[in-house]
């Protein structure tokens, strides 16, 4: 398991408001469009939900400030 | 003719380099040994500047940061990003660099924030290949560093100590151990801080980072701890940096890291002060 395309999708999760409350709502049948094998999507369809929202909102947080602000890169972690 | 005598290593204490702490900490280079610059500050960094950081690499010691390539991806690191590393190295003079265990990006999506990639076999062979690669472009081996995350990495199939062990030993590389990201894995996922420290490759450690979070609210009552460098390192990162004294008997180099509500130097001197104290406590709790 674990692949580019995997990264690609946990990418779009983190970033992507409107994928994100795709996923939670339909996990398997949206990580299966995504052309994500059996064995991913049923590892995702038990993925830690809460977890995935509080990343990807303070993964959010972070982009705003760099765009915002032109914060420098020690920024980007904290 | 008496050769000179060799320098017994010993252990390191010093400050992460942001232009807010430049003052403070130019003021009281007696009480630093090293600071830890962000290497992505200065990529696109004028002449000028390169050459204000050799002249501060020639009074204490330097090392870079980075924060941006990537390394645990499964998808190979930029030759370009790491190119920028090495010429940032060979015109401040910096004495090493270390790099996160994260992806950060994939498929052209830009994260914008360090993220962990699923704990897998792939991304162990993933990070082991990005690591060699930097080695062999940028000349010098990295440390790598654990990160903090507050989603449990999804289609994971290795714990985080061993996802790391694998990564460390496979790669052959030391590790930048960050206690508060330790911590705040920890005790978001229901883990023991000092158990989850045992389980590392302690022998493998070269250098700690600390720096401190805050809790924060998510869905259905859920709080998790953010690692955010905003706030003060707190007792329970000083508390495992005394054990990590007590179990790893090598030189140490520690790094306080602050990124925001930058308190007055003396504040972070005193947390120095402690890191002092937390580490020689535990060396001699050893002894």
């Amino acid at each position: 398991m674990s692949s580019p395309a995997l990264e690609e999708f946990l990418a779009r999760l983190y970033t992507d408001e409107p994928a994100l409350a795709e996923f939670l709502q339909m996990p398997t049948e949206t990580a299966r469009a995504a052309g994500l094998g059996d064995a991913e999507v049923s590892a995702l369809a038990g993925a830690d939900h809460i977890g995935l929202v509080m990343a990807a909102a303070s993964f959010r947080v972070k982009r705003q400030r760099r765009k915002i602000r032109h914060w420098p890169w020690h920024w980007w972690r904290g | 003719m008496a050769g000179a005598a060799a320098v017994e290593p010993r252990d390191q204490f010093g400050l992460g380099w942001r232009p807010e702490l430049a003052a403070g900490i130019l003021a009281h280079l007696d009480r630093i040994d090293l600071i830890e610059v962000i290497a992505d500050d200065y990529f696109d960094a004028a002449g000028h500047d390169l050459r204000a950081l050799r002249t501060l690499a020639a009074q204490v010691g330097m090392v870079l940061h980075g924060v941006s390539l990537g390394l645990a991806s499964t998808a190979p690191v930029a030759s370009r990003r790491l190119d920028r590393i090495a010429r940032l190295i060979q015109a401040t003079g910096a004495e090493g660099w270390s790099e996160h265990l994260a992806f950060v990006r994939a498929g052209g999506v830009e994260i914008g924030h360090l993220a962990a990639p699923p704990r897998s076999e792939a991304s162990i062979e993933g990070a082991c290949r990005n690591i060699d690669c930097a080695a062999r472009i940028v000349g010098c081996v990295p440390l790598v560093e654990n990160i903090a995350t507050l989603v449990a990495p999804p289609v994971s199939h290795l714990d985080e100590a061993e996802w790391i062990e694998r990564i460390v030993r496979g790669a052959g590389v030391n590790l930048l151990l960050d206690l508060h990201n330790l911590y705040a894995n920890a005790v978001n996922f229901g883990d023991d801080p000092h158990t989850l420290l045992r389980r590392l490759p302690l022998d493998r450690v070269a250098s700690v980072h600390l720096s401190g979070g805050h809790w924060i609210d998510g869905p259905n009552g859920a709080r998790r701890l953010l690692d955010d460098h905003v706030h003060d390192v707190p007792a329970e990162a000083f508390a495992l940096l005394r054990e990590l004294g007590r179990l790893a008997p090598q030189p140490l180099t520690v790094i306080i890291e602050r990124d925001g509500r930058y308190p007055p130097i003396a504040r972070l001197l005193d947390q120095l002060d402690t890191a002092r104290a937390a580490l020689a406590a535990g060396r001699e709790a050893a002894a």
